[in-house]
């Protein structure tokens, strides 16, 4: 039996966003729902999440591998308009961290154990190298 | 001028050069036939007349047979003489025309078993550029980016078969590892500038891309995403890279098991763009204003499609790389000759088929 993947550390938080799940054919999503600010907490209490823009096929084929693997990322969808308010946000969260100043974050992005692990590029290499399951699990994204 | 057999003044090409003599006697019973509609019982024919192959023969329908004897036989003689005269300038004129319409007609015949070797050729080297394939050949040409993408491609072709040669000669001669493996990296480089032309081609025009219609026909017949299946190229490369260690065999299969899990997650992803797409023309209102908003978020939703061809390409790349470290380098090589004679076969087949005999209709 599947277990369902606990999104919070803690059920004690000052902030709840709201949660809802939504049954797909094979497994469910859990879609997060919060403001921009919340989004800090959002990104750092998930094992895996999937930050993406909503109808994005892109965010689609992300979604579908990590299940793939055995992963159920929490998914947070935005609209269109909010996007450069969400990216920057991200940004801040992210930090200076190695990243060039050039390159502006794309989405979709995952984030892995509140890291930020990349975009769909990223993903599908790491997913043919082999590396991408080790990390997930690492992350205690994965139940198998 | 209105030929009463054409079927046969046509008949193929071939038959045309070789049987003008044929074709002009067609010609002569026809012509005789058009233009002296009223010849009746006074036209002499040909078989007593063998020097004259005109067919114009009226020489003496223009006998008065009636009763103007007794005429001053010299003005009689004098009509006679002129309209003799008037005649034969006629007929001369008559065989003028005659040669060169079919001086025009050998000419054309040339011209069309010319156009059909070339053609033959050309479906034989199973090249397929600017339309012969039959789509669309008019709308690459306009393209200057898919244009040019079209012409590199058959260059790459090219490029690609002279590797395989090189690759074939190499396996069979002793080298140095280093030799292959400079090789290898060549034939693997190869690929990757194709992923490259194909990134600039899929901004010009991706359907054109999507569609394969650069590409043969059985080719099209295995097209993922604007181009192979990543896990078809490791089924087609695995049973000739034997003896493969135990290790390998894991890996590879570890590998093959990944792709299809990428594969599939981007199929998925192209069916939910369908579906959005689809979703988005159906709700559609007719207000004119928001018919012209909603075309464009359609737009902006089939701008998606770039990405699908740019990550299904980056999936390739990431494959073969895979692969080539897995493998040792002469189990690389071999793997590399194995796709590349798989691939040249498959446009092989496209010409075979595009070629062969038809029933008539």
């Amino acid at each position: 039996m599947m277990q369902q993947a606990l999104p919070y550390k803690s059920s004690c938080l000052t902030l709840t966003p709201r949660v809802h799940h939504v049954s797909s054919s094979n497994s469910s999503l859990l879609y997060v729902k919060g403001s921009k600010d919340e989004l800090k907490n959002v990104v750092k209490d998930n094992a895996v999440i999937v930050v993406g823009q909503r109808g994005c096929c892109m965010s689609h084929v992300v979604k579908r591998l990590l299940q793939c693997l055995g992963a159920n990322p929490a998914i947070y969808e935005i609209e269109e308009q909010d996007e450069n308010e969400v990216v920057d946000e991200l940004e801040n969260i992210i930090g200076g961290d190695g990243r060039k100043e050039t390159e502006r974050l794309q989405l979709p992005a995952v984030f892995v154990g509140g890291e930020l692990f990349g975009g769909l590029d990223r993903i599908m290499a790491a997913h043919i190298t082999g590396e991408l399951s080790p990390v997930l699990k690492k992350a205690g994204a994965l139940w198998l | 001028m209105n030929m009463s057999s054409p079927s046969t003044q046509f008949a193929p090409a071939r038959m045309g050069i070789f049987e003008p003599f044929h074709h002009m006697s067609m010609w002569e019973d026809t012509f005789r036939g058009e233009i002296m509609p009223n010849a009746g019982a006074m036209v002499t024919p040909p078989n007593d007349r063998a020097d004259d192959k005109s067919g114009y023969t009226s020489s003496e329908q223009l006998i008065p047979s009636g009763s103007e004897d007794n005429q001053a036989g010299k003005s009689i003689s004098d009509k006679v003489q002129r309209r003799l005269a008037q005649n034969r300038e006629a007929a001369r004129k008559s065989r003028m025309r005659k040669k060169a319409y079919v001086q025009q007609l050998e000419k054309s015949n040339l011209k069309l078993a010319q156009l059909e070797m070339e053609l033959e050729r050309a479906r034989q080297q199973g090249l397929y550029i600017f339309g012969s394939n039959g789509n669309a050949g008019i709308s690459s040409t306009i393209n200057p980016g898919i244009a040019a993408f079209e012409m590199d491609y058959s260059l790459w072709v090219e490029e690609q078969q002279k590797k395989n040669v090189e690759l074939r000669n190499i396996l069979q001669s002793h080298v140095s590892e280093m030799e292959l493996q400079l090789l290898v990296e060549t034939v693997l480089n190869h690929y990757y500038n194709l992923f490259r032309m194909k990134a600039d081609a899929a901004k010009a025009d991706v359907f054109y891309l999507m569609s394969g219609m650069w590409r043969t026909s059985v080719e099209r017949f295995f097209l993922w995403i604007g181009g192979f299946k990543p896990s078809e190229l490791i089924n087609v490369v695995m049973p000739q890279l034997e003896p493969l260690s135990d290790q390998q065999i894991v890996k590879i299969c570890s590998l093959r098991h990944c792709c299809q899990q990428a594969e599939d997650a981007l199929t998925q992803g192209m069916d939910k763009l369908q579906q959005n797409l689809a979703q988005n023309i159906l709700t559609m209102t007719t207000g004119m204003g928001s018919y012209s908003s909603q075309m464009v978020s359609s737009m902006e939703k089939l701008e998606a499609l770039e990405s699908f061809v740019n990550q299904a390409d980056h999936l390739r790349h990431q494959t073969l790389q895979q692969m080539s470290l897995i493998l040792t380098t002469r189990q690389s090589a071999r793997g590399l000759l194995a796709f590349g004679e798989y691939l040249q076969r498959l446009r092989a087949l496209s010409s075979l088929w595009a070629a062969r005999p038809r029933e008539p209709t």
